[in-house]
């Protein structure tokens, strides 16, 4: 499963690999998140953080039709607003895609999976 | 004289003046922001949820600094907007903290304060990205701890904070290539820079400039009574620079030939006339923001580099003899707060009225397609003014933020996780005033559960789901939230629930008229409903719903 872009001079294909490594790590940059976590919970230990390598277990990319929609499984840290942070990864991962891989993103749907409460 | 200790009244003007700079200077930090996301925006997010937080505080009157700094950490919590609200509102959380129960500020809680501040902020980010609001508040803790050490005269401690928090703001394009690249400081830690500029001028008794693009939403905050705060703790000839200057001039090759122009130097010579200083710059436009005496001379100096886009000058001793002789009314005495009020949630004047009737003290207005947030759900716990609160969310979506309002009130008050009207309808019955709060919350829940609630509405695009095909614009038949039937005619639709749902044991069938259902479409469900059903009894209501053309209530 990729993505495939028609320019003028031929095809770009970019894996869903790339785009959920590239998904994640704007992510875990954007302030209030604490880490990425599996989409399947029971099978991967309850929300458990992910490493680096293993972020497209977190992150699901779909394309119907032209749009791709992509799903994103995340761990907040306690005591921030977690509805203003979910808005801060949207519109942070959306531009960051747009920017390094020029795909414009349909929507962007988060998927708060855990509550970390830090250690004082 | 030294001031070394900042009471909670003080501290709560240091907050509103922040604030207050804060809106003031909205426009200026917005056109800095190039990071996370160029959009322009940090200004504008970071003043909400500054004035959320200013919101708060004003409703305090002579409360110890840990009152005051809480009910801030609260109101900036609840009004977060955008990644330097919500660090922002992880820094005075932490600082709420640090300050850890101290009647009044001195120096070394105010560093620690600080100090926790950035801690706590740092915690809530995986990948802390320096050059940005949170390198701000670090290196400016950092000097505030080493400050606190030496000095305990509070001003001298501001003036240093300040100082280090210009300084480390400075530095920022130097971490952040985004930044370079652009020609700009970090628009989130300006934003804090500038709160800090508040926090120092309200000690001093400095007036800050009152400027045109306030919002509309800080109107509440910039009005008199609020001014009156901040300004009677000066005097009007007191102002040693008396006219707010702004102006932006637009570089004009031409003139830049002969007058290279350069910031640092610009700023310089700007400084040397006045304070309150403030100067942006891009490739095409300079903006500058200054306190003088004698404007002429700040503008000359600007119009050597090209031509004016706009200039502002306000004589700040008028406006501030003005605002002196205001009077803060006296706070009316709060009304007694009830015993007992259930706050509810529902789409329709119908449904509001129903509800109401039922016992409702307050129904916000929301449900499928509009949820409330928790801070509208907040003002209703607060318009119920009562020491127990009951919130019935009628909608599963909501029961989150209701839980949540619930948590931050200091209020008694428990949420009956109720997720449709007729189970908020229920539970409204099974209240009883003289029943202790857990004892109706266990009550109002199992009336919530006897009850049996089906739905009818339309697709608004084609889906799979629970195993049936619907196609947009179907009829869909939910049986308390799972899809059972659908299809193009509603009426076969509402048999087909209707036969899911009602058994032998129901006695009653109460219909919520939608806004988009038709009398004559309700005859003939009654009639349908009596041959079918022979014993159950109906009842009728215009609930004025949109969205779901009828709820049936059944048990």
């Amino acid at each position: 499963m990729s993505i495939e872009l028609t320019t003028k001079d031929g095809h770009v294909t970019i894996t869903n690999e790339v785009i959920s490594t590239v998904a994640g790590g704007a992510a875990i940059e954007c302030y209030g998140i604490v880490g990425m976590a599996s989409k399947n919970q029971l099978k991967d230990g309850i929300a458990e953080i992910l490493r680096k390598e293993n972020f497209s277990k977190g992150v699901v990319v779909r394309q119907d039709d032209d749009l791709i929609s992509i799903d994103m499984y995340i761990i907040v840290s306690y005591g921030t607003k977690i509805s203003e942070v979910a808005h801060n990864v949207q519109s942070q991962v959306k531009y960051t895609l747009d920017k390094t891989l020029g795909l414009p993103i349909h929507a962007i749907n988060i998927f708060i999976q855990g509550v970390r409460v830090q250690a004082e | 004289m030294v001031v070394r200790t900042i009471e909670g009244a003080k501290f709560a003007q240091m907050v509103l003046l922040g604030a207050n700079h804060l809106t003031n200077n909205a426009t200026m930090i917005d056109a800095l922001n190039v990071f996370p996301v160029p959009d322009g925006d940090t200004g504008t997010n970071m003043n909400l949820s500054m004035t959320s937080g200013a919101a708060e505080v004003k409703k305090l009157e002579n409360e110890s600094v840990t009152v005051v700094s809480e009910a801030f950490a609260k109101g900036l919590l609840m009004g977060a907007r955008g990644n330097s609200g919500v660090i922002l509102s992880q820094l005075f959380r932490g600082f709420a903290k640090g300050v850890n129960g101290a009647e009044v500020l001195d120096t070394k809680t105010f560093a620690k304060a600080l100090q926790t501040g950035v801690n706590t902020a740092y915690k809530a980010v995986m990948k802390p990205v320096e050059g940005t609001i949170l390198t701000v508040a670090k290196d400016t803790a950092k000097k505030a701890v080493e400050l606190a050490e030496t000095t305990e005269d509070i001003i001298v401690f501001m003036e240093g904070v300040l100082k280090a928090s210009k300084k480390s703001l400075a530095h920022t394009p130097e971490l952040l290539p985004v930044l370079k690249e652009v020609g700009v400081v970090d628009s989130g830690g300006q934003g804090l820079v500038v709160i800090y500029e508040g926090f120092l001028a309200s000690l001093k008794g400095e007036a800050l400039p009152e400027s045109a693009n306030a919002t509309v939403e800080m109107d509440d905050l910039v009005n008199a009574e609020h001014h009156k705060l901040v300004q009677d703790y000066m005097r009007t000839e007191d102002i040693e620079f008396g006219y707010c200057t702004e102006f932006m001039v637009k570089f004009e090759d031409e003139k830049l030939k002969e007058n290279p122009y350069d910031e640092e130097v610009f700023r310089q010579e700007l400084s040397e006339l006045g304070d309150s200083l403030l100067v942006v710059s891009d490739d095409e436009i300079i903006k500058v923001h200054v306190h003088v005496e004698y404007p002429g001379q700040a503008i000359d100096l600007g119009q050597r580099f090209g031509s004016f886009i706009s200039i502002k000058v306000e004589n700040m001793r008028e406006q501030h003899t003005s605002i002196v002789g205001d009077k803060v009314k006296t706070k009316e005495k709060p009304k007694k707060k009830q015993d007992y009020a259930i706050v509810s949630v529902a789409m329709g004047d119908g449904l509001k009225e129903l509800l109401e009737s039922l016992g409702a003290s307050v129904v916000i207005q929301g449900g499928q397609t509009m949820n409330p947030s928790t801070q509208d759900i907040t003002h209703a716990i607060e318009e119920a003014h009562a020491k127990r609160v009951i919130i019935l969310p009628n909608n599963k979506n909501i029961v989150m933020a209701a839980e949540q309002a619930a948590d931050l009130s200091e209020d008694e008050v428990i949420v009956v996780p109720t997720k449709t009207i007729p189970q908020g309808m229920s539970a409204l019955l099974a209240f009883h005033p003289d029943s202790s709060l857990e004892t109706n919350k266990a009550n109002m829940l199992e009336a919530s559960k006897q009850v049996k609630t089906g739905q009818i509405t339309y697709a608004v695009r084609d889906t799979q789901i629970d195993g049936l095909t619907i196609e947009n614009g179907n009829f869909m038949g939910l049986a308390d939230s799972k899809i059972i039937a659908t299809g193009k005619d509603k009426l076969d639709v509402i048999k087909q629930l209707l036969a899911e749902l009602v058994t032998e044991e129901d006695e009653i069938v109460t219909i919520l008229q939608g806004e988009d259902a038709a009398d004559e479409e309700i005859e003939i469900i009654e009639s349908y409903i009596e041959a079918e059903f022979e014993d159950l009894e109906i009842e009728v209501h215009k609930g004025n719903q949109p969205i779901y053309s009828y709820i049936f209530a059944i048990e």
